[in-house]
């Protein structure tokens, strides 16, 4: 049973949409009693940083997802603000990340982007796999995935990078250690690459 | 690198689909779900679905059609029409659509645009100014679906909206809706350099050529466009379709660049 | 599965759940006899010369001159209508307009199709859409009457419009895809009532509709059987029957020349044709459309009857993706899956529990026998 965090942040009803049709267990969890049977679990984002950070803290699943994470080791899927508050902290806010990773979020450098619009990051964008995964199996890389943030990610162990973009420079798009990913991109709003992706999680 | 969107958009009035020529007789276009359906399996980059009807009748938005449609949808969905307050924004994002549209209430009363951002988050908010050319020559911006004129200055306007922070800006021109004669390629001059958010432009799109050199010109610009997609050939039949993948290459390589 | 040998054709697919098959001392349904007596005798599938069909597309040339178009093609994307469109514009030199009727069901499949043969073949594009507000009504209408027929809406609406176009249009050439070659065997009647009558449909409309039928297109059999060709000289013409059509080589040249997309069975262009002919008609009533096809196909060479009994041995419907068409089919109608599953477990019913004019259609199919205008046909 895959349980997608619903704790006010992020598109969760298109990932549900996506496991239903893949005909995938999945349930939207929103107290930490409603963990119990999950065996994968999918933490949404969108907006602001510190937003996302307190809402997840006062939701009451924090301590139950650091343990099921860190000491459990059930596979984990962040995506986009999700996969950002992994981090231990981030330019755009004051509070601490989870910390999962070793890594900083930090604000795209609007000089080194030479066209208007700068910021933010909106659109399809292709990927490069730095490091293989069954992960990232079938996917059409050079299709890539839709983006939509100005803070990008910034590991500080390069073995935790499994696949990079660019924009304005190169940075980290997808992330990996042991059973913890996280996408800077939307997977729910990717057609069929997204699609993909969800698939290889669950049948991970 | 990142690549130019293109966003087919559509009209909802009446519960069905239909398309306009400068807004106004709406000709008969078919069911909004299965367009949508199809756009999502030709795997489209992002769509726009508009109700016509609201902001001129006050009415709720339909959130039943929103929800169907948002289920079809494995791409980015826009949604607008008639949205006054951040509740109904954040109802139907919840329904799994990724952006709000707003017009009117945003001109009215730009204020509910930072109400609705601390909700949604601002790159949710799109803020979308249907304008038509004066006698003089400048552009006037136009509410309740180009029924009545506004006295604000569209370039004073949009600098207002980029400090009060949206997530993108769509210009939509009035006088080449479904003409299919090209953008109004002066007026996108006029306003891309003022603008620092998204910008995406909408009205005139006749050939996949208009949204090509549009691209080529600006480089990241949102191309948005309904009767282009939506009929084919000298008979205007209803055919949904998008670029053809030659077109879609060439934006591939341009992003390369 | 078993099947018994006695409830099947010794030489087709047809079997015991048409209720009014009949087999000869060799066990040999009369679907298969009447295309020995009947159609064979009168249409031939090896020895048709190119000549018949050139003489046919002269007269269409010259019947069409000076017009922006020389006749109207109705297209559904489907393979038939795509290789008569190509045969048309390429091997007959026509001018043809396309004419496409759009009942809000289109697969993806279909519009690429229709897309790739109109840009392909550089033809002109007609789309008639009909109002969905009130084809959605009509369907729940018959849902809510219990007959097998259900797709009637959709095909009704098909030969209406193309016929007012036809005639609003002063055009006497409707080229329809329409053949022996894979069609020489009908749906009976049992499982499939003319769409074409529309006592039967005003009735149901009438009993179970909501909504009045204003923009919806009526047509009738008198008119367009009777008034329209023989007042109005407009004409529906079959020229897949004028030339030895296999639909196998016709999907290839189709998928080689204009990248056209297979469907996974006949008529799966529209999304409610797929379900209806895959679901709901074999399991609501035992209907299985694939024993007409491939009894057709058998008869014309192109399949064996062990190929067919070894795909009729697995469901018409994909497993895997059947509640969620199931679900899509109740969304589009606007009800609940709960509400369309009631109208699958209610009692069947028939045409003859409703109006009808068969009576009409009885006659009609003597004449039209007995001066030879028409062979084989439904029962």
């Amino acid at each position: 049973m895959i349980g997608i965090i619903d704790y006010g942040s992020g598109n969760i009803q298109a990932i549900k949409n996506i496991y239903k049709k893949l005909k995938v267990e999945c349930k939207f969890v929103s107290q930490p009693e409603q963990l119990n049977g999950v065996n994968k679990i999918i933490l949404p984002g969108v907006g602001a940083f510190d937003e996302a950070m307190s809402q997840l803290n006062k939701s009451g699943m924090r301590e139950v997802l650091d343990l099921m994470v860190i000491d459990k080791q059930v596979p984990v899927l962040g995506v986009c603000v999700g996969m950002q508050i992994m981090a231990s902290s981030s330019d755009e806010g004051k509070l601490d990340g989870l910390g999962w990773f070793d890594a900083k979020v930090k604000l795209f450098d609007e000089n080194t982007i030479k066209h208007k619009p700068k910021l933010p990051h909106m659109g399809w964008n292709e990927i490069q796999v730095k490091s293989e995964h069954s992960i990232l199996n079938l996917i059409d890389k050079e299709k890539g995935f839709y983006f939509l943030h100005s803070f990008y990610f910034q590991c500080n162990d390069k073995n935790d990078v499994l696949a990079e973009a660019y924009y304005g420079d190169i940075f980290h798009c997808a992330i990996n250690k042991k059973n913890i990913f996280g996408f800077q991109f939307h997977p729910e709003k990717s057609h069929s690459n997204g699609i993909k992706l969800f698939k290889n999680f669950a049948e991970l | 690198m990142l690549r130019s969107r293109v966003i087919p958009c559509l009209l909802v009035h009446n519960k069905g689909l239909v398309k306009t020529v400068k807004f106004k007789d709406p000709k008969y276009v078919g069911d909004p779900i299965n367009a949508v359906k199809i756009f999502n399996e030709k795997e489209v980059d992002e769509l726009i679905v508009l109700d016509i009807d609201s902001s001129v009748n006050g009415n709720e938005p339909n959130y039943q059609m929103i929800e169907h449609l948002a289920n079809e949808s494995r791409m980015p969905l826009c949604y607008g029409g008639g949205i006054k307050t951040a509740e109904q924004a954040q109802r139907i994002i919840k329904l799994g659509v990724e952006k709000i549209a707003i017009s009117s209430e945003a001109i009215l009363n730009p204020a509910i645009l930072i109400e609705i951002a601390d909700i949604i988050g601002r790159q949710s908010v799109v803020v979308v100014l249907d304008v038509k050319k004066s006698l003089f020559g400048s552009y006037d911006i136009y509410i309740n679906n180009g029924k009545k004129k506004i006295k604000k200055n569209l370039f004073e306007f949009i600098s207002e909206l980029e400090s009060i922070g949206i997530g993108e800006l769509v210009i939509n021109s009035i006088d080449n809706d479904g003409v299919m004669k090209g953008y109004d390629l002066s007026l996108i001059e006029k306003v891309r350099d003022r603008v620092n958010v998204p910008l995406t432009v909408l009205g005139g799109a006749g050939t996949s050529d208009d949204i090509l050199n549009l691209i080529e010109k600006y480089k990241i610009i949102g191309a948005s466009a309904g009767s282009l997609f939506v009929f084919k050939g000298i008979y205007k039949a209803v055919l949904i379709n998008y670029l053809p993948e030659l077109a879609l290459n060439k934006i591939r390589k341009i992003s390369k660049i | 599965m078993t099947i018994l040998k006695s409830t099947i054709c010794t030489n087709c697919v047809m079997d015991t759940t048409d209720s009014k098959i009949v087999f000869d001392k060799k066990g040999v349904c009369d679907h298969c006899n009447t295309y020995f007596s009947d159609i064979l005798t009168k249409w031939n599938p090896e020895g048709i010369n190119d000549s018949d069909l050139m003489i046919l597309a002269d007269k269409i040339k010259k019947e069409g001159e000076g017009k922006d178009f020389d006749c109207i093609i109705g297209m559904s994307g489907g393979i038939d209508s795509s290789y008569l469109l190509y045969l048309a514009k390429e091997k007959l030199g026509l001018r043809p307009l396309v004419f496409h009727v759009d009942a809000g069901w289109n697969s993806q499949e279909a519009v690429h199709n229709i897309e790739r043969l109109v840009d392909g073949l550089d033809l002109d594009l007609y789309t008639e859409v009909i109002n969905w507000e009130e084809m959605k009504d009509l369907q729940l209408s018959f849902f809510k009457s219990g007959v097998s027929h259900i797709d009637t809406p959709q095909d009704h609406s098909f030969f209406a419009t193309m016929y007012q176009f036809a005639e609003k249009h002063g055009v006497k050439n409707i080229l329809t895809g329409g053949n022996y070659s894979t069609e020489c065997i009908r749906n009976p009647l049992e499982w499939m009532y003319f769409q074409s009558d529309s006592r039967q449909l005003r009735d149901i409309h009438k009993q179970f509709g909501s909504n009045p039928l204003n923009q919806y297109p009526i047509t009738n059999i008198l008119w367009h059987k009777v008034y329209l060709p023989y007042v109005k000289g407009i004409k529906l013409i079959r020229p897949l029957d004028y030339m030895v059509y296999n639909k196998e080589e016709a999907t290839q040249l189709l998928e080689q020349k204009f990248g056209y997309q297979r469907y996974p069975q006949k008529h799966f262009e529209s999304r409610f044709t797929r379900f209806y002919e895959s679901y709901w008609l074999p399991e609501k009533f035992g209907f299985d459309t694939r024993k007409v096809q491939y009894s057709s196909l058998i008869l014309t060479g192109q399949m064996t009857r062990e190929e067919a009994l070894e795909k009729l041995r697995s469901p018409a419907y994909d497993p895997e993706t059947i509640d969620e068409d199931f679900e899509y089919i109740a969304n589009k109608l606007g009800i609940t899956i709960g509400e369309l599953q009631s109208y699958f477990d209610a009692p069947n019913k028939t045409y003859k529990d409703y109006k009808n004019q068969q009576s009409l259609y009885d006659v009609g199919a003597k004449v039209l026998r007995a001066i030879g205008l028409e062979k084989g046909g439904k029962r």
